[in-house]
């Protein structure tokens, strides 16, 4: 909210703008930005008008001397509207004009002018360029016309939070500055000359949604002319942002922006049958609001009516056919108490939110009601000389009852930590217009003013003690040292080392949306069901639907990066994907969110360099990682078993599976290449690689803390062993069953070898085989028997032949 | 006596070869001259059988002598030579240390929002704080309702919201709107449900989504919310443990300002300002005005109050008995006061050449 200081001083005294900002920030309003306004007519000054002759060369123009503060200065001028001793705004020498254009010493046909006397359209201060603005006739010459005027004015943006609709007025951010500066507010009483015969002869008000409208108040002024408003009323209207329409509306948009109650204004002559009906719309009703636009209503909608028809959505906008214009002469004032929750819903409902609407939906002071009618009909009256018709029509069918709450003396030191003292308590509340009720020795008994309506217990009167006080009052102590330190969840520590491992294995950390287009899905699931969860109102096509996989935002920062030529690209992400709940699922969460990780790989293996060549990754560099990963994480035993899920290369694809503790077996995820057509539909191209892994999985299998086997004391014996094999016999078929031998400790596999003198169709693998028992030296002969053994296993289960 | 005689000639032959030999072939050769079973001293020793008995000792003695002491020249030639190369090698061509090291595979790096978030929740888990979590696609009653928002609050507006229809999920009309959290804070309605009974001490970050996306705005953001409830916790021990906090994340120098604001689910409520990290608190910075803290010397960084009384009802706690304060961060804000990045869109982009920074 825009509080301008030069009216807010009409109401309290007013410190200094960076003093008033602080002290309210301190109270709670926060002084987002302090605005000096009024700068525009730098330059511009007030000159009396000492003398003037005719021009010599020009009947049209007149040659002036005036007196600008500096003693006399000559200027010639146009106008005819002044009289020697008029004091007229002189743009000086220098002063660059609203229009743009700088004023400059000139000679006008032969005759020195030094500056400018202006016209109230030639400051941008109305549409009146008929001649010079005439200041009043005190003014002193040389003062700047900004002041003047009163334009010259510093304005604060509040910051006003949701529960303080009570500050969203310049008497209400009064009743907080001489809270907390210790003055008083000086409220302007309205001067009301009020004329038979009485409103309620013109008007009747019936309310049939009382619990809607609480109150609905109506003053009838006739004899209005409808006109501009007085310059101080546009310049207070304008500081605060609201652009003057006339004098009637202007009226009610200062009441508001005073007191905070929004008005509205009807041409009496056009609600039918002088009567006011506040009802619930009815189905099918249409009006069409003062924006212009027809809306249709709803059974929910609070309508102010006529006998006829819907003129108004209450609280929140007036209609066009009982708008107020040019030719409007009687005037119908509402002043009304709306229920907030129902204003908000039909603003939202029709998008509108206005400055009525803000208000209600926040709360007014439902005993002010009256006394802003009473001061804005006082307003019409005097600005468009009308007549005000004698008393209020004040439809109010249950009275609200004040708001007592019980403040313990105890309380406030229970919650803040710092002592308050009783008088200390009391003299804070009584300056925020809480009345001390009853008093006892354990507690006291406060009536809570009726424009505070979020003051409803006795935190709230703690919360006004302290705020008042000042946060910085309170000392910093440390809660109680916990007698029981948590151990880091399972979860945490293994997203640490997953972390880790994946990091020293060159991939980086990315951080997507949580959101994508439906088409960056489809590619990797075709009709698998697992379209992701739609949002009922996304931002954009592109961040639609929660997803069901990370792997299509990888592949989208891999081809971010590649079009930034950054091609060497590995990235992970751990982060949730969304899914349908399970059927019966026990916990409340509404949608099932998996933990995942996942990454892609593409460019070279490693950095081409002085020392290293340039290759591209493969399949067995993106397994490398992984294996680092689950050794990490202290699984073992895991399977990586040809073959995976459509979204990866058929013939360049496994599937990750582990043993559980308790037997049995599960997929931990996937990796491969990415399928070609998938890479496609990113505008990748080939050797893309990808994995994809449960993270809960990997929480479920992760050993965190290792066991250990002792360290042998016997030597070992080595044998290397070369085979022959087919082809398709995985080497995983070869090595394990190396492995079932039972004093083989370690065999590793140190070449695969196809070509001459290879036979076509054949590898050769080529091992290191460590044999070593655990309770006495190995001998060769015992070492040659086992040997033997495995060779025979090969040939007659793999049908391995022995490479000489 | 021939052969001792012989053996003092072979001594000195010995000694000057030995001395002017040149590497470390020259040497082996004369070890096999000398030494070898073939040798000059073995040819002398087997002439010994021809000598009369009393004489063998003597001439066996010099023969020993003359071994020994040709054994110890070559010893020490060999040395000669192994210092002189290294010497050589010592004054030689230097390596080019400018070279870059042989890193075959560079560190990947981790995101600045997870580095943030890992140390915001690290200093309170030192405080005695639990990290919990909580679901993302949430349901309006801990996102809202428990947090004394009610529905049609003006409140609402603080934070616009992403809904999902609850058919989508399968899920009966009218059981609560379904939607994505706009805040941590219901993990902090979860984690006291879920304990049961205070005291409640829990530290939850995790992603939160808002509708509104420019500059300074992102869909999607991250927050770490934290709880503090049980007997006789006071709005002292929230100013304490946050200035605690601040102290520990931007450097113990650090102030702090703690100013009422209003955020439903606490009361009261505080927006906690944290001297400006990059200026020192003064305001300017390099001859102008700071552009972090905007000249103020400050910078907002926390919401924090003492839970409303409403809220510890919600979770079936008495708030005649518990008392608690709560607080939340934005992560993003913190990681760009941290590490000085400008701009929020750097953290989505996954700029490989922005995250190899961290």
């Amino acid at each position: 909210m825009r509080i301008s200081l030069s009216w807010l001083s009409a109401y309290v005294p007013v410190p200094p703008p960076e003093e008033v900002a602080r002290r309210l920030t301190a109270v709670g309003l926060e002084v987002e930005a302090v605005e000096r306004i009024g700068g525009a007519l730098d330059g511009v000054v007030a000159a009396r008008i000492l003398s003037a002759e005719r021009h010599p060369n020009a009947d049209k123009l007149s040659v002036c001397q005036v007196d600008a503060g500096q003693g006399a200065v000559q200027v010639v001028c146009g106008a005819t509207n002044w009289q020697v001793g008029d004091v007229v705004p002189l743009a000086t020498p220098g002063t660059r004009m609203p229009a743009g254009h700088a004023i400059g010493a000139a000679k006008l046909r032969g005759v020195d002018s030094h500056g400018m006397l202006c016209s109230a359209k030639e400051l941008a201060l109305s549409e009146d360029g008929s001649g010079l603005l005439v200041l009043p006739g005190d003014a002193v010459p040389g003062t700047p016309v900004a002041r003047v005027l009163g334009i010259e004015d510093v304005v604060l943006e509040v910051n006003v939070t949701p529960n303080r609709a009570d500050a969203l007025s310049h008497l209400g951010v009064a009743r907080e500055v001489a809270a907390a500066t210790g003055a008083s507010v000086t409220c302007p009483e309205p001067r009301l000359a009020q004329q038979s015969p009485p409103a309620s002869q013109a008007v009747k008000v019936t309310i049939e949604a009382p619990d809607r409208c609480r109150r609905y108040a109506a003053r009838v002024i006739e004899g209005v002319r409808i006109g501009p408003s007085p310059a101080w009323l546009r310049v207070r209207l304008e500081a605060c942002g609201v652009r003057s329409i006339s004098n009637v509306v202007d009226a009610t948009n200062f009441v508001l922006l005073e007191r905070g109650q929004p008005l509205h204004a009807f041409d009496l002559d056009k609600v039918a049958g002088g009567e006011i009906v506040v009802r619930m719309g009815r189905p099918g009703e249409r009006m069409t609001t003062l924006d212009g636009v027809e809306r249709t209503l709803s059974p929910d909608d609070l309508v102010i009516a006529d006998r006829d028809r819907a003129s108004a959505l209450a609280g929140v906008m007036g209609g066009g056919d009982s708008e107020i214009s040019a030719g409007t002469t009687r005037v119908l004032l509402e002043s009304a108490w709306f229920e907030p929750t129902g204003v908000r819903r039909t603003a939202r409902r029709h998008g509108l939110h206005t400055e009525a609407s803000h208000r209600f939906e926040r709360g007014v002071d439902p005993e002010g009601v009256v006394a802003a009618l009473d001061r804005c009909a006082a307003m019409i009256a005097e600005l468009s000389g009308g007549v005000v018709r004698k008393g209020a029509v004040d439809a109010y069918p249950t009275r609200r009852k004040p708001v007592d709450v019980v403040l313990r003396w105890a309380r406030p030191a229970e919650i803040l930590g710092m002592p308050v003292s009783r008088r200390e308590a009391r003299e804070v509340l009584a300056s925020l217009g809480f009345e001390l009720r009853r008093t006892g020795p354990r507690q006291a008994t406060f009536r809570v003013p009726s424009w505070r309506l979020d003051v409803t217990r006795e935190e709230d009167l703690v919360e006004e003690i302290v705020r008042l006080r000042g946060y910085d009052a309170i000392p910093e102590t440390l809660p109680p040292v916990v007698s029981d330190t948590p151990a880091p969840p399972r979860a945490a520590v293994v997203a640490e080392r997953t972390r880790q491992a994946l990091e020293a294995a060159g991939f980086s950390e990315a951080v997507n949306f949580s959101f994508v287009a439906p088409a960056d899905l489809a590619p990797l699931a075709p009709g698998d069901g697992r379209p992701g969860i739609p949002l009922r109102n996304p931002i954009s096509a592109d961040l639609a639907v929660m997803r069901s996989s990370l792997v299509p935002s990888l592949l989208k920062g891999l081809a971010y990066n590649r079009r930034q030529r950054v091609e060497d690209v590995r990235l992970y992400e751990i982060a949730a994907t969304y899914a349908l709940p399970r059927p019966g699922a026990t916990d409340d969460a509404p949608a099932r969110e998996e933990q995942r990780v996942a990454g892609i790989a593409a460019g070279r293996r490693h950095p081409v360099g002085w020392s290293t060549a340039g290759d591209p990754l493969d399949f067995h560099d993106l397994k490398g990682a992984l294996e680092a990963l689950l050794e990490t994480l202290g699984v073992s035993g895991v399977a990586f078993v040809a073959g995976g899920p459509p979204w990866l290369h058929p013939r360049s694809a496994a599937t990750l599976e582990a043993g559980l503790p308790g037997g049995g077996r599960v997929v931990l995820g996937h990796a491969g290449e990415v399928h070609p057509r998938v890479a496609g539909a990113f505008e990748l191209p080939r050797g893309v690689f990808a994995f994809d892994l449960s993270f809960e999985a990997l929480v479920e299998a992760a050993r965190l803390v290792r066991g250990h086997a002792d360290v042998a004391r016997f030597p070992a014996v080595l044998r290397d062993l070369a085979v022959v094999v087919a082809n398709e016999v995985e080497s995983r078929a070869v090595l394990d069953r190396v492995r079932q031998e039972g004093l083989v400790e370690e065999v590793t596999l140190f070449d695969v070898y196809r070509g001459a003198p290879i036979p076509e169709g054949k590898k050769n693998l080529a091992m290191a085989i460590q044999y070593r028992a655990s309770d006495r030296t190995l001998t060769d002969a015992e070492a040659d028997l086992a040997h033997g053994r495995i060779v025979e296993r090969l040939r007659s289960e793999v049908g391995a032949e022995l490479r000489g | 006596m021939d052969l001792i005689r012989d053996l003092e000639a072979l001594a000195d032959g010995a000694r000057q070869a030995i001395a002017s030999a040149a590497d470390d072939r020259a040497l082996e050769d004369l070890r096999v001259r000398y030494l070898g079973k073939k040798g000059e001293i073995s040819a002398v020793l087997r002439g010994m059988g021809q000598l009369p008995a009393e004489d063998r000792p003597r001439v066996g003695e010099v023969a020993n002598r003359v071994r020994d002491e040709v054994e110890g020249l070559l010893a020490s030639a060999r040395r000669r030579l192994d210092d002189e190369r290294l010497e050589r090698e010592l004054q030689g061509s230097r390596i080019d240390v400018t070279l870059p090291g042989r890193r075959l595979l560079p560190r990947g790096n981790r995101h600045p929002v997870t580095r943030a978030t890992e140390e915001i929740t690290g200093i309170f888990a030192r405080l005695g704080y639990e990290v919990a979590s909580g679901p993302e696609i949430e349901l309006d009653w801990y996102n809202f309702e428990a947090l004394n928002i009610p529905a049609d609050h003006p409140a609402r507006d603080m934070q616009d919201t992403f809904y999902v229809d609850e058919s989508v999920l399968g899920r009966p009309a009218g059981q609560g709107a379904v939607l994505l959290r706009t805040h941590t804070s219901p993990i902090q309605i979860r984690a006291m449900r879920r304990a049961g009974k205070p005291p409640v001490r829990v530290v939850a970050p995790g992603r939160v989504y808002r509708s509104d996306y420019d500059q300074t705005h992102s869909p999607m953001f991250h927050q770490v919310e934290g709880i503090c409830v049980g007997p006789g916790i006071t709005f002292a021990d929230l100013k304490g443990t946050l200035g605690a906090f601040a102290r520990a994340y931007f450097g113990a120098g650090t102030r702090t300002r703690v100013r009422p604001s209003y955020f439903p689910f606490v009361e009261p409520g505080a927006e906690v300002d944290v001297s400006c990290s990059l200026c020192g608190g003064k305001g300017e910075r390099g001859g102008g005005r700071c552009g972090t803290c905007k000249g103020t010397g400050w910078l907002e960084v926390l919401g924090s109050g003492m839970v409303h009384p409403k809220v510890l009802e919600n979770v079936g706690f008495d708030p005649a008995q518990v008392t608690g304060f709560a607080f939340g961060m934005g992560v993003e804000r913190m990681a760009m006061l941290k590490y000085g990045i400008g701009d929020l869109r750097l953290f989505y982009e996954n700029d490989l050449r922005f995250l190899g920074q961290f």
